[in-house]
């Protein structure tokens, strides 16, 4: 490649002939790849070793890193703060359960129209925010997603549509059925996610090589000159965060249907928008693996501080998450992923030395 | 004789009550090198902000190769062939100097391979070859300017409006960016340049048209018109010219 016939100009003659080639240029490396498919297979093997308690709360942290994932797809990589993204799974979690129940429509059909559902509320939100600069996405974001939060806490019916205000919406068992994404055993939700989650990182890893990508780190990195490079702000913005709101309204559904119940409190309310965001910022922003490592660190955590200690301090689990937050921007700016990520890179230089 | 590459006609734009450029025309033909002057607060940014599509003229009309470009966006205009560089340069700091040159050239293409190889090609241009991978915060003020006008080249314009080339540049990096400014135009591609420096100017433009409180009050060579005693008028004021004439 360095030795290109039709270069544009002779400067070119006075560069060495070989320039390092970059391990990100087309791919992944061979030793990457490797670990990749091992982590992916010891991923697989999990439930023939583990019980139903750890099977359980590995599915919790895995629901949670999709979530991650889903949002740091917009907001990572365009450098917009949403904090009402579980609006979006809010909408994919009670028009998954709502389409069942309403319509007897499979929930395997229930989950993307959910999402679709969520990617035409983030259009609405999107549109007019996209278009100003500023902290105003962020400020929208969170309002919406109150203002549906209240609204449907408040409301036991809407066109016949019952949403059962707070008390929230259960799942009506089916028992054990393929078709109605009920099972007895935790096994098939945990591939469930694994699956959802391994899409949405080869999503994101397919951005980071788009033009998509490219467009929103530099809308992320300076409004002014993106546009003056033919990049429409608004637009592009919009399109990725429509498909960050259908992941997350997919996840919603999922969330539906492993609990067989949602209600506003815990699917719309603003502790799941502030879990998937500092999950995201903690890990690492506008990275394909930082949203991950966030939530496997986070989401036990969180786990922990809630079960053991929450009981007497309400929402301690906040305090030890802005603790943890303001450490990471302090120390670790562009996530906990960035010093591994240093590390790994040292590792396969060695490798690739010997 | 053909019709100019960019014909500006009787643009005009108010800022509440300051009327910051007023029924502004010009023709630039292809191939040429254009200097706007003026002193501070004359309208040149104002003028070239509206060209590039980042303010609205209230009045008048932009040609471009015969189409009306006023009031499109700054996105339109970059695809209707027209790129721009900032006074203040405006990186893409935490993406390598490829990345930076590749953002561009999806206007054009999207062959992604295709693009990292242009912009590769576009960073030996620039002499930065060897910084090709390094992220753009760790560069020099001055290769920052210079990827600056890298950036502009990825988007394949048939005309380069540059603001301030050499601003904050050593005397030897104004020259090394003349020189890359003729080479660009020795490419094809016209050029607009607004500069303070006079010895930029001279060396660089063939025509300028120089703005005083927002109207055009010279065009010509360059020698003929900073002799002017409007121009020298509106550069070091009233008692300079007449003691000069």
């Amino acid at each position: 490649m360095t030795a290109h016939p039709n270069r544009l100009h002779e400067s070119a003659a006075r560069l060495p002939a070989g320039r390092p080639r970059r391990a990100a240029a087309g791919g992944v490396s061979p030793a990457g790849l490797l670990a990749l498919a091992l982590i992916g297979l010891a991923a697989l093997a999990l439930p023939l070793v583990a019980d139903s308690y750890l099977l359980h709360s590995c599915i919790v942290v895995l629901f949670f890193a999709y979530m991650a994932t889903a949002w740091n797809f917009v907001c990572g990589y365009v450098g917009q703060l949403s904090i009402g993204h579980a609006m979006f799974a809010g909408v994919g979690g009670y028009a998954t359960v709502l389409l069942f129940t309403g319509l007897g429509l499979s929930p395997w059909l229930g989950l993307p129209v959910g999402g679709l559902l969520a990617a035409a509320l983030s259009v609405v939100v999107g549109y007019p925010t996209f278009r100003l600069r500023g902290p105003y996405f962020a400020l929208t974001t969170i309002a919406f997603a109150e203002m549906i939060r209240i609204w449907v806490e408040n409301t036991e019916s809407v066109l016949g549509i019952p949403v059962n205000g707070a008390a929230g919406l259960t799942v009506p068992l089916a028992g054990e059925s393929l078709a109605a994404l009920q099972f007895n055993g935790k096994a098939p939700y945990y591939y469930l996610i694994v699956a959802l989650l391994a899409g949405a990182l080869a999503a994101t890893w397919a951005l980071e090589r788009s033009k998509l990508g490219f467009y929103l780190k530099a809308i992320r990195g300076d409004r002014d000159a993106a546009e003056s490079l033919g990049i429409s702000p608004a637009r592009y913005q919009l399109v990725a965060l429509a498909i960050s709101a259908f992941m997350t309204g997919i996840g919603g559904g999922f969330y539906a249907q492993f609990f067989r119940y949602v209600n506003a409190e815990r699917l719309i309310g603003v502790d799941l928008s502030i879990d998937m965001a500092l999950m995201s910022i903690i890990g690492g922003q506008g990275t394909v693996f930082g949203p991950l490592l966030g939530a496997v660190l986070l989401a036990p955590l969180a786990e922990i501080t809630r079960g053991t200690l929450g009981g007497s301090f309400l929402g301690l689990h906040l305090v030890v998450y802005g603790i943890i937050l303001m450490l990471a921007v302090l120390y670790l700016p562009k996530g906990l992923i960035a010093p591994l990520r240093a590390v790994l890179a040292r590792l396969a230089r060695r490798g690739g030395a010997r | 004789m053909n019709a100019p590459l960019l014909d500006v006609r009787g643009i005009g734009k108010r800022f509440g009550g300051v009327h910051a450029v007023r029924d502004l025309s010009f023709r630039l033909e292809q191939g040429e090198i254009l200097a706007l002057l003026g002193p501070n607060g004359a309208g040149k940014t104002t003028a070239f902000n509206m060209i590039a599509g980042f303010f609205r003229p209230d009045g008048g009309e932009i040609l471009f190769r015969g189409r009306d470009i006023a009031r499109l966006r700054p996105w339109d205009i970059c695809k209707a062939g027209i790129a721009r560089t900032f006074q203040l340069s405006k990186p893409f700091a935490d993406l390598t100097v490829v990345e930076n040159l590749m953002v561009g050239g999806f206007a054009r293409s999207s062959d992604t391979a295709a693009i990292r190889e242009r912009a590769e090609e576009i960073a030996d241009f620039l002499g930065m070859g060897r910084q090709a991978d390094t992220e753009v915060q760790h560069l020099t003020a001055f290769d920052r300017r210079k990827l600056e006008l890298g950036r502009a080249l990825s988007t394949r314009p048939v005309l380069l409006l540059m603001d301030e080339v050499v601003a904050g540049a050593t005397p030897a990096e104004g020259q090394e960016m003349v020189a890359l400014v003729r080479r660009i135009r020795d490419r094809g591609i016209t050029i607009l340049i607004v500069e303070h420096v006079m010895k930029v100017v001279m060396a660089l433009s063939e025509r300028v048209i120089v703005m005083e409180s927002g109207r055009l009050i010279a065009d010509g060579a360059p020698k003929d018109v900073v002799s002017r005693p409007e121009v020298l008028k509106a550069y070091f004021g009233e008692q300079y010219a007449a003691a000069r004439a």
